[in-house]
């Protein structure tokens, strides 16, 4: 099982050495997303700062499944609500937020650590590779991709698709027991 | 275009949403693509699987200052927080920095109701109060929403997720989720000048159907509804079409009737 998820059913319980065990396990991602994503250290922090508050003050948002991939989803998507409410870049128009509720492949994504995953983005032509990495952490939609990269909206649609599958095949392989 | 090639270009606009570069004004006709078709939900699962994974590599180092300094703030605030058993006092939105919260949520409202007119929940006048109260009562909730954030993009979580329940209808699904039901449609027929769409509800055990939302599709046929009511008590649902403004009972054939057993 994540070893998060059994500090998180401490941490509903209000205990503190379990929050301070979660955070030292999962800080270095939550921060990593917000730097990736927001490109300034201060913002990352208190990025962070809040995540890890939330965890504390409302662990029932928690409802099950990994705790990397939950976290990992809430952080992006509130540093893409940073985005949108400080205008960081506002003649860029940012995607929608995804759902944040835990996916089928939660189990898959609690096996993996950080070099497995690079591995497995490495597998990708760097066409596709650039393209996912960009979509992801950039905040921006494809039409964007598509106008910074200056390759033609179908292509990046296509690599995308591609992409996302191939690499998902690969993680697939790198989580098996 | 052929049918087969409309179908690839929406499961590669189901591959942009799962990465989470596709526009807002796009979303809610893929969520309803997602909804009504179990190979495009079976590739969302597994594709959002993948991007979420990309946030692993983003896993590095931090700088042992400011990891120390950081993690000093919050137990300070933990600690405290823990000390004072004010435990559900401090949840909420004082808890966090103000920018934090709605946007979020706003996006996902936006996105979700991007092609129903939430205005047209008045069926007649008699109606009016009570659709003011239904107001009132979500906008209590979006508020209540607002101060949590497992709830934020509860609507869209609820379209697509595994455990949901999903009716077929013609003009696409109607989906239940604990207590709450919705409509993803996407083939509905347009509309003749002053007609609408209405959605009907009967208690379980009755025949008698009550009247609920008027809605509009967009240009693409694609109406995502969330309905006023206790799922838990909703024996079946039903939609037909009405002059604008709705009626009190149907006065055209249904489009469709669905019991949800």
């Amino acid at each position: 099982m994540d070893p998060g998820v059994r500090l998180m059913e401490r941490v509903q319980a209000r205990d503190v050495a379990a929050f301070e065990s979660l955070y030292d396990g999962y800080h270095r991602l939550v921060f990593g997303i917000g730097l990736r994503i927001l490109g300034d250290p201060t913002m990352a922090e208190d990025l962070t700062q809040t995540v890890f508050l939330k965890v504390w003050t409302a662990p029932e948002a928690f409802r099950g499944g990994s705790f990397v991939a939950w976290v990992s989803r809430v952080a992006r998507n509130r540093a893409l609500d940073v985005l949108r409410a400080r205008s960081v870049r506002p003649e860029i128009e940012i995607p929608a937020d995804l759902p944040l509720e835990g996916s089928l492949d939660d189990d898959v994504l609690s096996r993996l650590d950080a070099q497995r995953v690079r591995d497995a983005l490495a597998q990708l032509p760097p066409e596709q590779r650039g393209l996912i990495e960009m979509g992801f952490f950039g905040g921006v939609t494809h039409q964007e991709l598509a106008r910074r990269t200056d390759t033609p909206l179908g292509t990046v649609k296509t690599r995308i698709r591609s992409g996302l599958r191939r690499l998902r095949q690969a993680l697939g392989e790198h989580a098996a027991p | 275009m052929t049918d087969e090639s409309m179908r690839e270009a929406m499961l590669e606009s189901v591959a942009l949403y799962a990465l989470g570069v596709l526009p807002r004004e796009e979303t809610a006709l893929v969520a309803a693509f997602i909804a009504n078709d179990d190979e495009a939900r079976r590739e969302y699962d597994e594709l959002r699987a993948a991007a979420t994974a990309l946030a692993h590599t983003a896993d590095e180092p931090v700088d042992s200052a400011r990891s120390a300094r950081l993690k000093e703030r919050l137990m300070a605030r933990v600690r405290a927080d823990a000390a004072s058993g004010r435990m559900t006092a401090a949840r909420g939105a004082a808890a966090y920095p103000a920018w934090m919260w709605g946007t979020g949520l706003a996006a996902a409202a936006a996105v979700v109701f991007s092609v129903v007119t939430v205005a047209q929940d008045v069926n007649t006048r008699g109606e009016l109060a009570a659709a003011q109260r239904r107001a009132a009562t979500l906008a209590v909730e979006l508020a209540e929403s607002q101060r949590s954030g497992a709830a934020e993009n509860r609507t869209l979580t609820d379209l697509l997720a595994p455990d949901a329940r999903r009716y077929a209808v013609a003009p696409g699904t109607v989906i239940v989720r604990r207590d709450r039901v919705y409509f993803a449609f996407s083939k509905l027929g347009a509309l003749p000048k002053g007609r609408v769409y209405q959605a009907w509800t009967a208690p379980r055990g009755s025949t008698t159907m009550a009247p609920s939302v008027t809605f509009t599709p967009n240009s693409d046929g694609v109406a995502i509804v969330a309905l006023p009511v206790d799922a838990t008590r909703v024996g079946t649902v039903a939609v037909s079409v009405e002059p604008e403004g709705g009626s009190k009972a149907p006065t055209t054939t249904p489009t469709f009737v669905r019991p949800l057993s």
